[in-house]
């Protein structure tokens, strides 16, 4: 009876070694196992023209999917495309569904405490857009007003500060359900990075849509999960190279038509 | 993989869930009201009523039933605008949800209905009286004891279901943990929570549903 019970403590206990042996790896040896399986895996959002979206042969493309395959092959590794909305774009980095977090992920404080980012690697503006009929040229307009946007985004972190007391923040999942309740009236404007908005005014043309206001500038990184420092360092490198050599400035002014901006270091 | 539940961050907004979950509740409420009024008027009119006014409900049933809820709270939303209806978000949500389970419980109340043995409906034309008082009359009482099981089950469907309405952005108790998550990213724990919520409140309602039963079919009624 005894030598049962400690032969069932003892193989408890093993398992319990294997465990913590295994977990107190796997966050400091992300880069090395990485390399091993040689394979990344990389968050896209493909709803987010020109940031990520689908070419017309329904493959992902946009500015952060070709910079995350640049960074697959400069690794040396395959790269596994991790299909996110906006609000899965961090939840999928924290549960390791995906390695990187390569999504326009602006940089903000709030979002430093629940994960790490690298040095930027491009840049964007938040607007307020509408119609032409809606009368909106500064942030004091928007009181009394409906203002769509998507969750987890930049946006929603600034635009309710900035925004006058009795202004309506309407908020979707996704940037197709923020886009479409502009198009039907069901708000009177959304808020949006610039491209996004832009890309909309375009396609409707009838609809008359316009940027009203510049709600603020952002630089936004790749992103990984807090404890992974020996990736965190690496990408910093790849971002480094990568700025000097103007590899990120042609991606970016390939995809969104606009010159890349002078990037600051983390 | 370590990682630290913090429930105090979603504790700290309780009033926030509770409020999203007090609309919840009204929305699916109200939704059940006016879809049973709906449910007993239409299964009236599919047994009892013409063959055009039958094909009519058949396809409101059939077309309701046989497409997703998501999409026909877009239609709803989205769509109706451009032909000059317009909800807001909230009153979207309660008009797809009354469609909804009105369309469901016409199916059911319609078993229900005609499950009443039939010769109490020629005693009914035996005594002289028109369709709709044998209906009132006769019909609508036994059968909905019959259904009345099926009715609480589909309630519990559409309270749990109205989690979707978050997608047009109606500030139901879905719609707060998803804003609550993206700001915090504590999906764990908010979701947890918010599944014990929506537990207690179905839990709650089964209960509200076993006193309506005795007190409406059974009180009173034995021997």
């Amino acid at each position: 009876m005894t030598r049962m019970i400690l032969r069932l403590l003892a193989a408890a206990g093993v398992v319990l070694l294997g465990l913590t042996i295994s977990m107190g790896q796997a966050g400091a040896q992300a880069l090395d196992r990485i390399l091993k399986e040689k394979k990344i895996r990389i968050t896209a959002e493909v709803t987010s023209p020109p940031f990520g979206m689908l070419d017309k042969d329904n493959q992902p493309t946009g500015s952060e999917i070709e910079t995350a395959r640049q960074l697959a092959k400069d690794l040396g590794v395959e790269l596994e495309l991790v299909q996110v909305t906006g609000p899965q774009r961090i939840p999928a980095l924290l549960s390791e569904r995906a390695d990187l977090a390569i999504s326009s992920l602006s940089i903000t404080t709030e979002r430093a405490k629940t994960v790490w980012f690298a040095s930027p690697h491009g840049a964007l503006s938040i607007v307020i857009g509408g119609t032409k009929n809606v009368n909106i040229r500064s942030a004091a307009d928007l009181a009394g007003k409906k203002i769509g946007m998507t969750r987890a985004t930049l946006e929603e972190q600034v635009v309710p500060k900035v925004a006058p007391a009795g202004t309506n923040i309407v908020l979707f999942d996704e940037h197709a359900a923020t886009q479409q309740a502009l198009l039907s009236g069901q708000v009177d404007a959304i808020a949006g990075a610039a491209f996004l908005i832009n890309e909309l005014a375009k396609r409707n043309p009838d609809k008359a849509i316009e940027t009203k206001f510049t709600v603020m500038t952002a630089f936004y990184a790749i992103a990984v999960k807090p404890g992974n420092l020996d990736l965190l360092q690496w990408v910093n490198t790849w971002v480094f190279v990568n700025k000097h050599n103007g590899v990120l400035g042609k991606i970016y002014e390939e995809q969104t038509g606009v010159k890349l901006v002078d990037l600051p270091t983390l | 993989m370590t990682y630290t539940f913090q429930f105090g961050i979603v504790l700290d907004k309780l009033d926030l869930l509770l409020e999203g979950a007090w609309l919840t509740i009204r929305l699916a409420f109200t939704a059940m009201v006016i879809g049973l009024l709906v449910a007993v008027i239409c299964a009236y009119l599919r047994t009892a009523g013409s063959p055009p006014v039958r094909a009519l409900i058949g396809t409101y049933v059939e077309g309701i039933r046989n497409t997703p809820f998501l999409v026909q709270l877009y239609i709803i939303f989205f769509s109706l605008p451009s032909i000059g209806i317009r909800f807001d978000a909230n009153d979207a949500a309660l008009v797809a949800m009354a469609v909804n389970f009105g369309a469901y419980a016409t199916e059911i109340v319609r078993a229900g209905v005609q499950s009443v043995p039939v010769g109490q409906i020629e005693v009914g034309f035996a005594l002289g009286l028109k369709r709709l008082q044998i209906y009132r009359l006769i019909v609508l009482f036994p059968a909905l004891k019959a259904v009345f099981p099926a009715l609480a089950s589909q309630f519990i469907l559409l309270l749990l279901g109205s989690s979707v309405v978050s997608a047009i952005s109606a500030n139901e108790l879905t719609a707060i943990a998803n804003t609550l998550q993206s700001t915090t990213f504590r999906a764990f724990e908010v979701y947890i929570v918010v599944t014990i919520m929506y537990l207690g409140i179905a839990v709650a309602f089964r209960g509200l549903f076993a006193l309506t039963y005795w007190y409406v079919f059974v009180r009173g009624r034995m021997g």
